[in-house]
């Protein structure tokens, strides 16, 4: 199905993207050490606020929909906490930034603002996790180190609804469910399935992505009683602690960067693949329903197909690349002269590059109608979660990734 | 000049991330290993002899041996399963390929990338191989190569 939405915003990489409360702003990194503002108007996004203060590339960006207020993070191993204010002497409006003392040594790669907004974790690669609260004598954000058992780079994280859990995915291969309580801001959290007492930096659970990938992406399903991660073995594993269950989905495609959940029961997720796919499943099992994205209805986007001999296409040994280094090799042709244009490396999906980030952009929590990805092609796009091309059996989605990757 | 670069740093810190570490161990005991292993070989012969191939490969797929101290067992195993590879038919490939489960495809992956690293050892056939591969990759796609590549259990 074709998405709802798509706009081009830049021809870098989008590392990061979160739009405001109603949706008519959203704050970009376009790979550099500013934080760029859009603002809606009509079909066009337009430039109005950059936000520097970062001296080195920002890794991670969280839009606060209740308070209104931007976290950022960034490779310099700063975090910092943008408020709208009046400027004194101007008297216009003007994102202020806080300075938030991490005492992290290594780069700071990803951020989120806790459910109720009064504390926001951030990732790093200095084998920990900083948990950031408001202390309002001192008037700055105070951080407690989540350390053990991480033993690497921290690369991504999901609060829990109960707003104490949270999820943290690593380099170590590892997802993990920890408790980010904090005395002077939480109340005494409910009893959950990952635990009754959950004082800070209590470890509810730990799980190995299931043939040895980096952790890309966690996140709880909205109940929260369900935790799903991505890692880089082309893999995503639903675990149930309740019922002490694990699913582990193997794709045929390449490995996941990113997911969300929509419902209870599905999660959009993408990567390496350039197409939000759609899982599916319950307590009793979990599949691969289908892509948001319908690659070969998008044939026509792709130009023409080159079209050289019937052999079966490959994964990506039919690519562009081959076909080119055949060509020079078979007829003697130069890749000055195979080149047809710029279609000839164009995918059939509708993101050109690796999609970095899915994030729920309209509807409640549980409920989601609508899902944005960005991605390194500087693309910003929006589904709707229904419009879903199914996989006829894994199989079939196997034949259409290699289908679409065939050049 | 230059020496510092050879000092070993990870030494001096505590926290280090060992490579016993970085994967489950097998359960088995060195010798028990190389004894299945060697079991193995009179099965996958009966089941050759039957021209049963998704049997045999069943078989040397399921609990391959990893990981340190297995050497010989490792050997053994790469080497009946190159004869199952050599023995097989062109055409029969794509039908064997698609019967293995996704464990076993992902096994065979790593089978492949070892044989094509050992160029010349015992019967590896690079044009075999190959074959092989291309077969695979159409039935299991992308993602198992991927997860040929990130897998610490190393056969």
């Amino acid at each position: 199905m074709a998405p709802s939405e798509i706009h081009s915003l830049s021809q870098t990489p989008i590392t990061a993207h979160s739009f405001n409360a109603d949706r008519s702003q959203v704050a970009v990194s376009l790979n550099s050490n500013d934080v760029q503002i859009f603002a809606r108007q009509g079909q066009e996004w337009k430039p109005t606020d950059v936000l520097s203060e970062h001296d080195k590339l920002i890794t991670s960006i969280d839009w606060a929909p209740n308070t209104n207020r931007i976290v950022t993070s960034s490779q310099d191993r700063n975090a910092y906490v943008w408020q709208q204010t009046q400027d004194p002497q101007t008297g216009a409006t003007i994102w202020k930034p806080t300075l938030v003392l991490l005492r992290i040594n290594r780069a700071a790669t990803f951020v989120r603002w806790s459910p109720n907004e009064d504390k926001f974790a951030v990732a790093s690669g200095a084998r920990a996790i900083a948990i950031c609260s408001f202390d309002p004598e001192g008037d700055w954000w105070v951080s407690r180190l989540l350390k053990k058992p991480i033993r690497s780079t921290v690369l991504s994280l999901d609060w829990h609804p109960n707003n104490v859990l949270l999820a943290a995915g690593s380099a170590d291969m590892k997802a993990r469910v920890l408790s980010a309580y904090i005395k002077d801001v939480d109340k005494r959290p409910a009893p959950t399935v990952w635990g009754e007492k959950l004082p800070f930096n209590t470890i509810c659970g730990e799980y190995t992505s299931p043939t040895g990938g980096w952790v890309h992406a966690v996140g709880f399903s909205p109940s929260g009683d369900v935790l799903a991660f991505a890692s880089h073995d082309s893999s995503i594993t639903l675990v149930y602690p309740g019922q002490q269950a694990l699913y582990t989905i193997k794709m045929t495609s390449l490995p996941l960067l990113t997911l969300t959940w929509t419902t209870e029961n599905s999660i959009v997720a993408a990567g390496h693949d350039c197409q939000p796919l759609v899982f599916q499943g319950s307590e009793s099992g979990w599949e691969l329903s289908g892509s948001l994205d319908d690659p070969s209805s998008n044939k026509s986007a792709g130009g023409a197909r080159s079209g050289f001999g019937g052999a079966a296409p490959v994964g990506r040994l039919q690519s562009a690349a081959f076909n080119t280094f055949r060509n020079a090799d078979s007829r003697g042709l130069g890749s000055a002269t195979s080149g047809a244009g710029s279609g000839e490396s164009e995918l059939f999906t509708v993101h050109q590059n690796t999609i970095t980030s899915v994030r729920p952009y309209a509807g409640a929590p549980g409920n989601v109608a609508q899902v944005s990805t960005s991605g390194v092609d500087g693309k910003l796009v929006i589904w709707d979660t229904t419009a879903v091309t199914p996989a006829t059996g894994l199989g079939g989605i196997a034949g259409r990734l290699a289908a679409m990757q065939l050049k | 000049m230059d020496n510092f670069r050879k000092i070993d740093i990870d030494q001096y810190d505590e926290d280090v991330l060992l490579e016993s570490e970085l994967y489950e161990p097998d359960p088995r005991d060195p010798a028990q290993v190389l004894d299945d292993v060697k079991q193995k070989v009179t099965a996958v012969r009966s089941s050759l002899a039957k021209g049963d191939i998704t049997g045999a490969l069943d078989l040397v797929l399921d609990n391959a041996p990893y990981g340190p101290n297995v050497d010989e067992a490792k050997n053994i195993n790469l080497q009946t399963l190159l004869s199952i590879l050599n023995s097989t038919k062109a055409t029969e490939i794509p039908g064997v390929v698609k019967a293995l489960s996704t464990d076993a495809q992902d096994t065979l992956m790593k089978y492949l990338y070892k044989g094509m690293a050992m160029p010349g050892w015992g019967d590896v056939s690079g044009s075999v191989l190959l074959g092989w591969h291309e077969k695979l990759t159409e039935a299991a796609g992308t993602g198992c190569i991927v997860r040929a590549m990130t897998d610490r259990r190393l056969v």
